[in-house]
């Protein structure tokens, strides 16, 4: 064996590699010519002790040469074998990529629940804790200690339903304010509590009420608050639900249970205050009552007026949800369509 | 309440101000204006014509040709439908040319081949209110022929306000100018009230008021010489504008006068009063039990000893506060009358006014705490307009009641009012908008003291002063702040709430979210399932129907409500979950308010479709159980009412029975009128799910590997997994890691009776890896205890 032998088996080889069409054949040409034991090449190398010495340096060479070409002949030739045995696996587990999903099999939120998630985490950035109460109450909670004592003329707008005998000492609380009374009664000030809960009113249902409907209820109680208080977590508040640029007004207003009592309004996005049927012409869109928890109320939770002050304010997140989802009918709230939930 | 521009203006100078200007300060100052509308805007181009000639159309059942003269004008034929014209009425006559208020053009028109000019108009086509009734005659006192109609009717806005409750001085256009004035700061102008002298001395008048609670005040005017005369023309315009009917000279200036200074004013005719010779006894009592009364509106009452009379001789002549009696009414021949100007209690009036389920002008205006200082304003400025423009003579008069308290000073810090605002303000920014608002600000003893305006009684304490003061200059002035934080809120606002952790485990499985009344029919409800079991409904004493007349004991009422609406507008898979308190009775103790979750499946697919859904179900009520911090949960199948015989479980933790799951029985799908297999669970999560969720720990992660094996095994076609696997778990085999049941054979090669199970146990050594011997002795282990459990035999 010579170094031109070597050649001429190095260039068959290559050949052979050439012509290899699958993973397999191409095993086998790797085998004969450079298998451990009996490859064609391995065995020509072996033959180095048999030569002269002075051969030695140059068959060497060519040796190590062919094998590296072989080698890298061989690797090549396997990428392109192994790629193009995938493509055929591949092309046999086609999948229909351009089918249209519109998002994951996944539920979606009811728009108040949101809607009253969003309203706790706006007041939880202020320190407020979100808590519950209730739902049935007794006339002393959700009036008497309110500052509405039987026959007062703010019950009127409480159109209030009461339940039947045995358990006729209970009513369905008409607002979730009674929730202020027990939080008073049940810890000392600092106060910063909101709470969303569900309201009944004796209300035919049409497009504007249901009979039972949901509130978010606020009170903060501490040293020195003030009703700029009151306004500036207002607009904030406001500001975070509808908007940064959407104006905001407070009107002065009355409830029994509040003094000085504020209104707010919100301008009405459809005219954008100019007046239009969903305002009822008033450009404006009331959206929640509020004011400084009357001292009467304080002392009724076991608060020092004269240490404490606060304010309290109540919002309906099914009214802020029409508004701003664009509904027309509160009632859809309560129908469950999955058309409608499947758009929150 | 509707007031009137023009007559606001009389009051205070509205010069330079837009109407809705004046809106807005009275909005957000707490007065709100719900609507302005202009009353009579546009009238100089209506002429006042007469009505000199008028017949039939002919060929028309209907139309009639008016001939209308205006000075310096032949007649002018003018076709008209209206049937109340007669020869000699004042018109408001549109001519050929005319814009009228309300947007048209009149013109020169044929109709029946007969030459219109223009129109004779109704008052609504005049923008004068909605009547259309016919052609607005006018009477000769306040129109002359060729006069322009805005000399009739000058330019007008009417506010539709929503007075507060607590506002009963605003029920006037006094009390709505006094707010003005003080809003800005332009000078009230009271209205002229001089009282004549007595000119008679009979009769001889009493009042006797049986509880000044009941009446705390009771102002008995007599009052002569009246003649059959209309009321001056403005009171008329003014009372038209505001929607109130003309009812003869006296009634309309007693209406007047309420509408001004808010005081309502009854009177009695004085000659159809039982009269006792030269005396006059009027009395203030409770009604008795079978007396009765025979209204004004012709409607006769029953008295009670709750209802407060007005009596003469005993005789009741009239409801307190609400209505005259028709034996003494004024009517046309009326020439002497008792003035009525009183106050009584309001929770009284309220209370009967609901009893007769009638309400008045008068009755609104006690029912809301009117002060009782107004009467003797109201009384004295009738006497002052009758006495100017009816002729009438005042005559004895006499008081009932108690002494009127005067109002009381209330302290009036300018340090608390600031703080309770949170703006900086002296003595002088907070005495002045009182003093606009007539009340009276002095220094006394170093300190302010303010006393309300008598006819406030809403205004009683320092936070009252400060509202005052805060609207008057306007919240827009105050500046927003937030109060600082002093000390951290507590830790437990901190915990994400069930609710979330709960509603997010479920919308990740694919249910959404629905929400329903919390009333329902509580005969329907009995039929859905329910976790409570067996008890009787809370009603409502009061419902507004007997589909919402009961409190919901479940919540799955409402979702099979709501999966049949989804059904019925074509939705083919349906699946929702609710969260909310549901309500148990327990007799006169506060009722139970479970705090509930359930989810609904449906699809209207086989038995093994349904059977998949129902245990993704229960898979999701494992999950919310353990992001709820639940632990472990259990079911335990049952027959339960309303599911499914073969397919209902209930779903334990710990030692608590916490819900029920299920396919919903065939004969109840039904019943709510929905197609297919309804997968149900309902839950209550109070008491078992806390706020916060699973705690989180966790254990040494061991890097020995796994062994994992798998045992199958034929046991009988009825044999239960829950219990298997319990036993499993109970020989607590220190490397058993993980037992999860792969796969469940059900096919006939196994032989009747029996099906096969594969289980996959995975093994672990903390520090070694284990040998095939010990996953034998595993394996075995777990074997018999399956055998023992349930007679498995390996396969």
């Amino acid at each position: 064996m010579t170094a031109v032998d070597l050649q001429e088996l190095t260039a068959m080889a290559l050949e052979e590699i050439a012509r290899a069409d699958s993973l397999d054949r191409l095993d086998e040409v790797r085998l004969r010519y450079l298998g451990r034991r009996d490859g064609l090449v391995t065995l020509a190398g072996q033959r180095l002790r048999e030569l002269a010495p002075e051969q030695r340096a140059a068959f060497g060479q060519e040796f190590n040469r062919a094998s590296g070409q072989l080698r890298s002949a061989l690797e090549t030739r396997q990428r392109e074998l192994a790629s193009g045995e995938a493509q055929l696996r591949e092309d046999a587990e086609w999948v229909d990529m351009s089918h249209p999903f519109r998002e994951a099999d996944q539920g979606h939120s009811h728009p108040v629940t949101g809607l009253i998630r969003e309203i706790e985490d706006i007041f939880a950035f202020l320190g407020y804790q979100s808590v519950g109460g209730p739902e049935l109450e007794d006339d002393q909670h959700n009036f008497q200690l309110l500052n509405m004592p039987p026959e007062h003329p703010a019950r009127d707008s409480h159109d209030t339903f009461y339940l039947s005998p045995p358990a006729g000492g209970w009513l369905y609380r008409t607002h979730t304010s009674p929730v202020q009374m027990r939080a008073m009664l049940g810890s000392p000030p600092p106060l910063r509590i909101i709470v969303p809960g569900k309201v009944a009113r004796r209300d035919n249902p049409d497009p504007t009420h249901t009979p039972v409907f949901h509130q978010v209820e606020g009170l903060c109680v501490d040293h020195g608050v003030t009703l700029g208080d009151l306004k500036g977590t207002l607009e904030y508040a406001i500001r975070a639900l509808f908007g940064r640029d959407r104006r905001v007004r407070l009107r002065a207003s009355f409830f029994p249970y509040t003094e000085p009592s504020l209104e707010a309004d919100v301008a009405c996005a459809v005219c954008q205050g100019a007046g239009c049927r969903t305002c009822l012409q008033k450009g404006w869109i009331e959206i929640l009552g509020s004011g400084m928890v009357h001292p009467q109320v304080l002392r009724n939770g076991g608060v020092d007026p004269e240490t404490y002050s606060g304010f309290a304010f109540g919002m309906g997140p099914d009214r802020i949800a029409v508004l701003r989802y664009g509904l027309t009918d509160l009632r859809d709230l309560y129908e469950n369509d999955l058309r409608l939930l499947e758009c929150f | 309440m509707r007031v009137s521009h023009e007559w606001l203006g009389e009051m205070v100078d509205l010069e330079g101000l837009e109407p809705a200007q004046v809106a807005d300060l009275l909005t957000l100052s707490g007065t709100e204006v719900e609507k302005v509308t202009p009353f009579g805007v546009g009238l100089d181009q209506v002429v006042v014509g007469e009505v000199v000639g008028l017949r039939r159309v002919e060929g028309s059942d209907h139309l009639f040709l008016a001939h209308v003269a205006t000075p310096g004008l032949e007649p002018q034929g003018v076709v008209c439908g209206a049937d109340n014209l007669f020869v000699g009425a004042l018109v408001p006559w549109a001519r050929p040319g005319t814009r009228l208020p309300i947007g048209a053009e009149i013109g020169r028109k044929r109709l029946r081949g007969i030459w219109s000019e223009g129109m004779l108009c109704a008052p609504d086509e005049l923008g004068l209110g909605s009547d259309h009734d016919g052609v607005l005659i006018l009477s000769p006192e306040d129109a002359e022929v060729g006069m322009a109609l805005d000399m009739v009717y000058p330019a007008d806005h009417l506010y539709e306000l929503e007075v507060l409750s607590n506002r009963a001085d605003c029920l006037s256009h006094w009390g709505v100018a006094r707010e003005l004035s003080a809003l800005l700061s332009r000078p009230l102008r009271d209205p002229e009230a001089v009282r004549p002298a007595r000119s008679a001395s009979t009769p001889a008048v009493q009042v006797t008021v049986a509880s000044s609670v009941d009446c705390p005040v009771y102002l008995a005017e007599v009052l002569t010489g009246f003649s059959n005369t209309p009321a001056p023309a403005f009171v008329r315009r003014r009372l038209a504008a505001i929607g109130q009917r003309s009812l003869g000279g006296i009634v309309d200036l007693a209406n007047y006068v309420m509408f001004e200074i808010g005081q309502p004013l009854h009177t009695f005719d004085l000659d159809r009063l039982p009269s006792r010779g030269a005396e006059l006894p009027v009395g203030v009592r409770r009604g008795r039990d079978g007396e009765s009364i025979s209204c004004l509106d012709g409607v006769a009452r029953q008295l009670d000893p709750e209802t407060l009379v007005i009596t003469v001789g005993d005789a009741p002549q009239a409801v307190a506060g609400l209505i005259g009696g028709e034996a003494s009414a004024v009517g046309q021949e009326t020439g002497r009358v008792l003035l009525e100007a009183a106050n009584f209690n309001w929770a009284r009036l309220r209370s009967t006014s609901r009893r007769l389920r009638l309400r008045t002008e008068a009755s609104a205006r006690f029912e809301r705490q009117l002060s009782p200082h107004l009467a003797r304003r109201g009384a004295d400025r009738f006497v002052h307009l009758a006495v100017r423009h009816l002729g009438a003579k005042l005559g004895p008069g006499a008081e009932g009641g108690a002494p009127l308290a005067p109002a009381a000073a209330i302290r009036c810090d300018p340090v608390r009012i600031s703080s309770i605002l949170g703006m900086e303000l002296g003595p002088e920014a907070v005495a002045s908008p009182l003093r606009r608002l007539q009340f009276e600000v002095r220094q006394e003893g170093g300190e302010m003291l303010a006393t309300p305006s008598p006819y406030r009684t809403d205004v009683t304490s320092a936070v009252d002063l400060a509202e005052e003061v805060g609207r008057i200059i306007g919240y827009g002035e105050v500046p927003g702040t937030l109060p600082a934080i002093r000390q951290p809120p507590p830790l437990e606002a901190l915990a994400e709430p069930v609710a979330r952790l709960t509603s997010a485990a479920c919308r990740a499985a694919g249910f959404s979210e629905a929400l329903s009344l919390s009333l329902v029919s509580g005969e329907r409800e009995r039929l859905a399932p329910r976790l409570v079991g067996d008890l009787a409904h809370l009603e409502l004493a009061n419902p507004l129907s007997m589909q919402l007349g009961s409190l919901r004991q479940g919540l799955l009422q409402g979702l099979l409500q709501s999966a049949h609406h989804n059904q019925a507008r074509g939705q083919d898979r349906i699946r929702l979950f609710e969260q909310g308190a549901a309500f148990w009775a327990r007799g006169q103790e506060r009722p139970e308010e479970p705090w509930m979750l359930a989810a609904l499946d449906l699809a209207d697919d086989s038995a093994e479709e349904g059977a998949t859904r129902l245990r993704r179900l229960m898979a999701l009520i494992a999950s919310l159980s353990s992001v709820g911090g639940g632990g472990a949960v259990e079911f335990r199948p049952v027959t339960w009412p309303a599911l499914h015989r073969a397919r209902a479980a209930e779903v334990w933790a710990g030692a608590q029975r916490r819900g029920i799951v299920g396919e919903v029985a065939q004969p109840v799908t039904d019943l709510f009128d929905v197609r297919g297999r309804v997968e149900v669970a309902e839950l209550r999560l109070d008491g078992w799910l806390k706020p916060g969720g699973r705690p989180g720990h966790a254990p040494p992660l061991p890097r020995t590997p796994a062994l994992v094996l798998d045992l199958s095994v034929t046991v009988p076609s009825r044999a239960l997994l829950g219990p298997a696997l319990r036993a499993v778990a109970a020989l607590e085999l220190p490397e058993l890691e993980l037992v999860t049941p792969l796969d469940e054979y059900l096919g006939d090669q196994l032989g009747p009776g029996v099906k096969g199970w594969t289980l996959r146990l995975r093994l672990r050594h903390p520090e070694r890896t284990l040998t095939a011997a010990e996953g034998d002795r595993a394996r075995q282990a777990v074997l018999r205890a399956l055998e023992v459990e349930v007679g498995a035999k390996p396969r």
